[in-house]
């Protein structure tokens, strides 16, 4: 009897407490979907985490809103003709948030620390082609590679290869990934379960930034309750804010929802290896076969833009490589061409979600028409890994069409196009499961990667599009758009188009 | 009685163990390679080939059970592979919100459940009764999701009285555990209703009245303490309940628990995490299942175990 009294006793305290409460705490609040995996810049692979450790992070170089490579703790560069040595001049006077200076030896620590194989950084492959660090004098060092690779200034921007106290790399060892110490617009405070806190650097050496006194990283699985908490102002800015939640969230009037070009791209991958496409004029059949705008509108309720070539419009090096116009009766002449004209069946796999699948039912059902018949198979995460990235050679790949999108998280051309499309980018290597291998393609990589000159890779890249784009290895679709949504009492909150953020210079207006 | 309850406990272990085998060998049976998930989508196959190595998933199966058995004897559960800090940190650091998570939902719909349970069977087949038993079934029907979605634009956006998740001050608390604990409010009451009525026609209570004793008294002191037994094996079971409730509930209201944990762990393949997980829930259950039976005791002194 006792313990029935002591549990009414609780009941009546917990409804006697139901009362309103005040406002909330007042660091700017940011609520994202999934959990970060850890606070080690070197050795994380999810963009959120990514994204989030710039806050206290910085690289080399970096990227402004629009991605555009900009310096960041270096200050200009320079570099040989073949790609293989890069002189980076740093910036003066910039110390980590322990006190420690950033300076050259700064930068050998870190670069050497990132490419040493024992060290297992998942990172690693950014500067792996460093064979040496040269420190030219406290301001300057010099970066010897390997072989040459004319994206290197573009892959020392990516977040992977910012730089960390190296004192606090000596102090804390492996668990750095609980320190993080760099030398960004806020100081790292705590980081429990679901929730990452920074404060404002006092000592930033960018003038007049940051203007919030911190920031507060917060994972929300549940999309309706991250839209909740942007209504009640618990949280200030959403970003991949729910497209289905859009037309809410523009009914009120205290919100800002804005979308963005991204760089990501969607696509039918066609294995070139397997009949029937391996003939140019079945991939070009699909590719008039599709309504590219119908596929933005049913995919992405119309936030996407048509692909215009094989890398999105917002990654440097793009030019616009041609046009599949939508066109049926073309598709079919093709396909009578290539003595298809009864059709043929095939599976299209797709990683299984909402998105995906309807993506793969719209082309399922534009593909109908010219008779190609498509069985929708959708893959669980886990078994796409085994089925489509882990298989050992071309022969053995049973892939015939995969739906899928791409992000080049380099900002740079050759990670939109090396990967996917490169004759030694076969998976397990890497991500080419068109199995596409034109030698003409190949040699306008390989000649972009020799050389650091932007005007020759340019050269070189428009090549690599339009060539590929001709071959269609893939059925191309379009560029998804970003979302993200914000509370209009806040300014200076970007979404990047890799889906990142960048807050340095967020600030309230109220 | 403590002969009985290290009986119980020393017969644990072999559950224990089948539990222990069953999860590992399941979890393997994943489809996914959680060496590449870990090396991440743009590593290479020698950084992969190069994790698998240091995770030890290149041995046989044999020989990577018995060393997982072997060192969670010793209490140590591994690393956790997506934030690579041991297992048992990041267990601990979730496994208190959501005991309490679940404590709290436990015990005000437990409280809430006996009294409309008690009230429908008193009051039986007038107004209260009836009203007592829609809402118990509108209780059972509300899928925990939308019941969490619906009071978070209602309490939250709307009134603004709660925040819509997370975890810290008591605010924090209310809306989750109604959500959690409203369908074992609504399966107490219908169940504390049927004990009752039983009860109610057996002799005693029937001398009980007869023998002048006040109606208040018959109620709790004769009809409730004897159903009460039937009842705690109830809510032995609801908390098992709960625990499986909380995965959702977690989820709407951005709990930083196990549920979260549990989910995030599977989409992640994060086999230390979730067999230690897996493991740590069905350990909860024996345990609940002990605590019963010797509840049964205090409800029931005429119980005796041997």
């Amino acid at each position: 009897m006792m313990k029935l009294k002591s549990l009414m006793a609780i009941t009546a305290l917990t409804a006697a407490t139901i009362l309103p409460i005040a406002g909330w705490a007042k660091p700017l609040t940011v609520a994202i979907k999934d959990n970060l995996t850890g606070l080690d810049p070197t050795n994380v692979n999810d963009t959120l985490s990514q994204t989030s450790l710039r806050l206290v992070y910085q690289g080399l170089f970096g990227f402004d809103e629009d991605m555009k490579l900009i310096p960041l703790l270096a200050e200009s560069y320079d570099s040989n003709e073949d790609a293989t040595e890069f002189t980076i001049k740093l910036r003066q006077g910039i110390k980590f948030h322990d006190g420690t200076d950033f300076n050259a030896d700064a930068v050998k620590v870190n670069i050497e620390r990132l490419a040493n194989p024992d060290n297992g950084l998942s990172r690693r492959s950014l500067v792996s082609m460093v064979k040496e660090v040269q420190i030219v004098d406290d301001l300057t060092v010099k970066l010897v590679l390997d072989e040459p690779f004319g994206a290197m200034i573009a892959s020392l921007a990516h977040p992977g290869a910012m730089m960390i106290s190296p004192a606090a790399l000596e102090k804390y060892g492996k668990d750095i990934d609980r320190n993080p110490i760099g030398t960004g617009p806020f100081v790292f405070k705590n980081w429990a379960a679901d929730t990452l806190e920074v404060v404002r650097n006092e000592d930033y050496w960018k003038d007049g930034l940051p203007k919030v006194e911190g920031i507060t990283i917060r994972s929300v699985p549940e999309s309706g309750a991250r839209f909740a908490m942007l209504q009640t102002g618990e949280a200030q800015f959403v970003p991949g804010f729910p497209p289905e939640l859009l037309e809410a969230a523009k009914k009120n009037p205290a919100l800002t929802v804005e979308a963005t070009d991204s760089i990501v791209e969607y696509y039918v991958a066609l294995n070139n290896t397997k009949e029937p496409f391996d003939d140019v004029r079945v991939r070009q059949a699909l590719n008039y076969a599709v309504d590219k705008e119908a596929y933005c509108k049913i995919a992405f309720s119309g936030l996407c833009k048509p692909a215009d070539s094989i890398i999105p419009e917002m990654l440097a090096f793009h030019v616009p490589a041609g046009d599949y116009a939508y066109d049926p009766d073309k598709a079919k002449e093709l396909l009578k061409e290539a003595g298809l004209e009864d059709g043929f069946q095939a599976e299209l796999w797709a990683v299984s979600n909402t998105e995906n699948l309807r993506a793969a039912q719209f082309i399922q059902q534009q593909l109908a028409p010219i008779g190609v018949e498509v069985e929708v198979v959708p893959l669980e995460a886990g078994v796409a890994t085994q089925r489509i990235w882990s298989v050992d050679t071309p022969e053995d790949a049973e892939v015939q069409m995969y739906y899928g999108g791409w992000s080049s998280s380099t900002g740079d051309a050759d990670w939109g196009i090396r990967p996917l499309l490169y004759g030694e980018s076969f998976p397990p290597a890497m991500f080419n499961v068109a199995y596409y291998n034109d030698p003409e393609v190949d040699s306008a990589i390989e000649g972009a990667l020799g050389t650091s000159d932007p005007e020759k890779r340019g050269e070189f890249y428009a090549d690599a599009q339009k060539l590929a784009w001709e071959g269609a290895p893939w059925i191309f679709l379009g560029t998804a758009q970003n979302i993200s949504a914000q509370s209009n009492t806040v300014t200076g909150v970007h979404m990047l188009p890799d889906r990142g953020f960048l807050l340095e210079e967020a600030e309230f207006t109220e | 009685m403590l002969g009985y309850l290290v009986k119980r406990l020393v017969g644990t272990i072999p559950v224990i163990l089948m539990v222990t085998v069953c999860v590992f060998a399941f979890v393997h049976m994943l489809p996914g390679d959680p060496a590449r998930l870990v090396a991440g989508p743009e590593a290479s196959p020698e950084d992969v080939l190069a994790v698998r190595k240091s995770l030890g998933l290149d041995r046989p199966l044999s020989e990577q059970f018995i060393r997982y058995v072997t060192r969670v004897v010793q209490g140590d559960f591994g690393i956790s592979l997506k934030t690579r800090r041991t297992v048992i940190e990041e267990i601990g650091q979730r496994l208190m919100p959501t005991v309490w998570l679940t404590v709290f939902a436990m015990a005000w719909s437990t409280v809430i459940g006996l009294l409309i349970g008690v009230m429908s069977a008193v009051k039986r087949g007038k107004w209260p009764d009836y009203l007592g038993m829609i809402v118990a079934v509108s209780g059972i029907s509300f899928p925990p999701f939308w019941l969490g979605l619906l009071l978070i634009s209602l309490f939250s956006v709307r009134l603004g009285w709660f925040p819509t998740g997370g975890y810290g001050t008591w605010q924090h608390f209310v809306m989750p555990s109604f959500t959690l604990g409203v369908a074992v409010a609504a399966v107490m009451a219908r169940f504390t209703r049927s004990a009752f009525i039983e009860i109610a026609r057996e002799d005693y209570v029937r001398t009980a009245r007869a023998k002048g004793v006040p109606e208040r008294r018959v109620i709790w002191r004769h009809s409730l303490r004897n159903a009460l037994i039937p009842i705690i094996t109830m809510v032995g079971l609801q908390f098992g309940f709960l625990l499986g409730g909380s995965i959702v509930v977690e989820s709407v209201f951005s709990w930083p628990g196990l549920g979260r944990l549990l989910v995030d762990s599977v989409s992640y393949r994060d086999y230390p995490v979730i067999q230690a997980l897996i493991l740590l829930f069905s350990l909860q259950f024996i345990l609940i299942n002990l605590l019963v039976d010797v509840l049964y005791v205090f409800a029931n002194p005429e119980i005796r175990y041997k």
